[in-house]
C-alpha cells in the first residue's frame, strides 16, 4: 500500500514541482526512488515531528502541495495541536500520511501500533481523514487527494497488503465502494481489515446467508445514502483496526444520528484492554476481537433483533 | 469602511501611538497581556515602518516580507500596529475581545488583514515561519520572514527543533526576533527554566546572533538590514516599557489597567517619550 502511494505522488510530482514530500526521518527503502528523482521535493526533516508540521503547514501556506510522511502516531498523535492550529485552522493543504495502521507493525509493540489516530484527527476542523483498503484503492485516492486542496489524512496500512478490489475501484469524495453485493447484510470496512470483512462474508456464504462487502475510505464525510439502503436490506457490520472510541464506526453512528436514520447496526473494532500485547498483525486483530468468529456473532445477533 | 490613514513613517512615532491604544484597549476589554505588548510594540513598530516591506498594499504580493508575532498574547500589540499602518479600521480596536468582533485576545488571521498566523499556542511561529523560509529559498523566491517571539517560548522544544532545521538548509531569509523581557508567566525567566546563556545557545545552533536593545528603534532597523544565514537578534527589552508602574512586574502580565490606571499611564508616556 505505501509503495503504491510513493509510487502514484512520484508520478504526479514528476509534472507538479509543487507537489513536495516531506518525512520525520522514516521510510527506508520506500522513499529512496522519490528522494533520488526529485530531490529539489523532497525534505528529510529529521527526527523532529512538532517542527516538522508546523515547518509543512507554513510551507504549504506558499502555495505548496505538501506530504508529510511518517509511522502511525508519529506524524498525528506526536504533533496534534501542530495539525490543528497551523495545518487545519489555518487550512493548509498538508496531507499527511501515516504507515502501521492499527496493528501493522505487529510485533514492534504497542508504541508503533495507531488505533487512536482516526478518532483524534477526524474531530479536527477541515481535516479529511481517508483509509484506503488495499493498493488499487490507494492509487485512486492518492489522485483525488493530490487534486482537492483540503487538510488531509492518508491512513496507510504497510505492505504486501492483498489487491481485494477485483474490479478497479472508482472512488469518489465520501462515497462507500461496494466490493460484492449481498442480499440479507452489509459488511463495511475500512482499510486493509478488509481481508477480515471478506472472509466473514465467505463464512456466512458457508452457511447460506449473503452479505454484501463495502470498503469506506472516506471518513469524515459519511455516505447516508448507502447506509440507508444497506441497512434496508439487512444488518450491518461496520469494521476498522482502530479503537472503538471514536473510530469508523463511531463516525458512521454519528453521521446516523445527526441523519435520523435508524437501523440495526453493530461495531467490531480494537478492545482497548489488550494494549501491551506481542504478536504479528492477524494475531493482534483475533485477539483484540477484530476477527471472524465476532463479526459473524454481532450480524446474526442483529438479524435476530 | 476603512478610515483614510496615513501610515506611520518613523517607528517612534507608531509606537507611542500604539502604546496609547494598547493601553486603551486592554483597559475597555479588562483583558490581559498589557505589559507583554508593550515589551513587543517597539520592534512590531520598527518592522512595520519599513524594517520589513509589508504593508496593505502588497499583502498580496507573493514576495512581501512576512512578519509572525508567535507570542500570540501580544495581540494587542500587532493590532494596534496593523489598525494604525492601515491594515483594518482603527474602529476595530474599540471593540477588542468583545462578541462578535474580529480582534480577539490572542492573534487571529481569520478575516484580519496583515495577519498571516494565528497564534497563541507558544512555539507554533518559528516553525510556520521556517516552512515559509524553506519553501522560498528552494523556489528561489524573493521576501524574508521576520519572527518574533517571547523568551518563555524558547523553552518550547520546536524552538530548537527549528533552530537545527534552519541552520542545516542554510536559510538566510529567516529571522528570528526574541522580546528578551526575562519574564514569563508565573515569574522570571531564569527563576522558571534558566536561559542563559542565551545568545551562545543560539550562536551553537549556528545562528548569525546579536544581543541589542529592543527599544532601540535605530540599532533594530539596522540589525534587521542584513544577515549572512539564519539571524536571531535577541532583543533585550522592559516589560511594561514606557509605564513606570507596570515595568519588570509580573503582575502586569495579566492585569487590565483600569480608567485610573490609564490616565496615570498616559501620563508617564508624554514624561517618557
Amino acid at each position: 500500500m505505501r509503495d503504491t502511494f510513493v509510487a502514484t505522488l512520484l508520478e504526479a510530482a514528476k509534472k507538479d514541482r509543487n507537489i513536495i514530500l516531506m518525512t520525520g526521518d522514516l521510510g527506508y527503502g520506500v522513499l529512496d526512488t522519490f528522494q533520488r528523482e526529485l530531490p529539489d521535493q523532497f525534505i528529510n526533516s529529521g527526527v523532529n515531528e512538532q517542527a516538522m508540521m508546523g515547518m509543512a503547514a507554513g510551507y504549504a501556506s506558499t502555495g505548496k502541495r505538501v506530504f508529510v510522511y511518517s509511522i502511525g502516531n508519529f506524524p498525528t498523535l506526536r504533533c496534534l495541536e501542530q495539525i490543528r492550529n497551523d495545518v487545519c485552522l489555518m487550512n493548509n493543504p498538508v496531507v499527511i500520511v501515516s504507515v502501521g495502521a492499527g496493528y501493522a507493525y505487529g510485533s514492534q509493540g504497542y508504541t508503533h501500533h495507531a488505533l487512536e489516530d482516526i478518532a483524534v484527527l477526524r474531530a479536527l476542523p477541515n481535516m479529511e481523514v481517508i483509509v484506503p483498503a488495499d493498493p488499487a484503492e490507494t492509487a485512486e485516492l492518492t489522485t483525488l487527494i493530490i487534486a482537492s486542496k483540503k487538510p488531509t489524512y492518508l491512513r496507510l496500512g504497510k505492505s504486501g497488503e492483498p489487491t481485494i478490489h477485483t474490479t478497479r475501484p472508482k472512488p469518489a469524495p465520501g462515497k462507500i465502494n461496494e466490493i460484492s453485493p449481498g442480499t440479507s447484510g452489509t459488511l463495511i470496512f475500512a482499510g486493509s481489515v478488509g481481508t477480515v470483512a471478506i472472509a466473514a462474508a465467505n463464512a456466512l456464504a458457508a452457511q447460506g446467508i449473503s452479505v454484501a462487502v463495502a470498503s469506506m475510505p472516506y471518513i469524515s464525510t459519511i455516505d447516508i445514502d448507502y447506509l440507508e439502503k444497506a441497512l434496508r436490506i439487512g444488518p450491518v457490520i461496520v469494521i476498522e483496526e482502530h479503537s472503538y472510541r471514536g473510530g469508523v464506526g463511531a463516525a458512521v453512528l454519528e453521521a446516523m444520528n445527526a441523519a435520523n436514520l435508524h437501523g440495526a447496526i453493530g461495531l467490531i473494532a480494537a478492545d482497548q484492554n489488550n494494549l501491551s500485547q506481542i504478536g504479528d498483525q492477524s494475531f493482534l486483530r483475533t485477539a483484540n476481537g477484530i476477527n471472524v468468529d465476532n463479526i459473524i456473532a454481532k450480524f446474526n445477533a442483529l438479524k435476530v433483533m | 469602511m476603512s478610515d483614510a490613514v496615513t501610515p506611520f513613517t518613523k517607528a517612534a512615532d507608531l509606537a507611542l501611538a500604539a502604546r496609547h491604544e494598547i493601553i486603551s484597549m486592554t483597559s475597555t476589554a479588562k483583558a490581559s497581556h498589557v505589559a507583554s505588548a508593550l515589551s513587543v510594540v517597539d520592534i512590531l513598530s520598527v518592522l512595520y515602518t519599513g524594517a520589513a516591506n509589508i504593508s496593505p498594499a502588497n499583502m498580496g504580493a507573493d514576495d512581501r516580507d512576512i512578519v509572525i508575532l508567535s507570542k500570540g498574547h501580544s495581540a494587542s500589540a500587532l493590532y494596534s500596529v496593523l489598525a494604525l499602518q492601515g491594515f483594518f479600521p482603527k474602529d476595530w480596536l474599540t471593540h477588542y475581545c468583545t462578541n462578535d468582533a474580529p480582534l480577539g485576545g490572542h492573534v487571529t488571521s481569520k478575516g484580519v488583514p496583515g495577519v498571516e498566523l494565528s497564534t497563541g499556542s507558544l512555539g507554533h511561529g518559528l516553525p510556520y515561519g521556517l516552512g515559509i523560509a524553506m519553501s522560498r529559498k528552494k523556489s528561489g523566491a524573493k521576501g524574508r520572514v521576520f519572527v518574533v517571539m517571547s523568551d518563555g517560548e524558547c523553552d518550547e522544544g520546536t524552538t530548537w527543533e527549528s533552530a537545527m532545521i534552519a541552520n542545516h538548509h542554510e536559510l538566510d531569509n529567516l529571522v528570528v526576533i526574541i522580546d528578551r523581557n526575562k519574564i514569563q508567566s508565573l515569574t522570571f525567566t531564569e527563576d522558571t527554566l534558566r536561559l542563559e546563556p542565551f545568545a551562545d545557545k543560539w550562536i551553537a545552533f549556528g545562528w548569525q546572533t546579536q544581543t541589542i536593545s529592543g527599544h532601540d528603534y535605530s540599532l533594530l532597523a539596522e540589525s534587521l538590514s542584513t544577515q549572512t544565514g539564519p539571524k536571531c537578534i535577541i532583543a533585550d527589552t522592559t516589560k511594561g516599557k514606557g509605564v513606570g508602574f507596570m515595568e519588570n512586574s509580573v503582575l502586569w502580565h495579566y492585569k487590565p489597567p483600569t480608567a485610573d490606571d490609564v490616565t496615570k499611564a498616559f501620563e508617564q508616556l508624554s514624561e517618557n517619550y
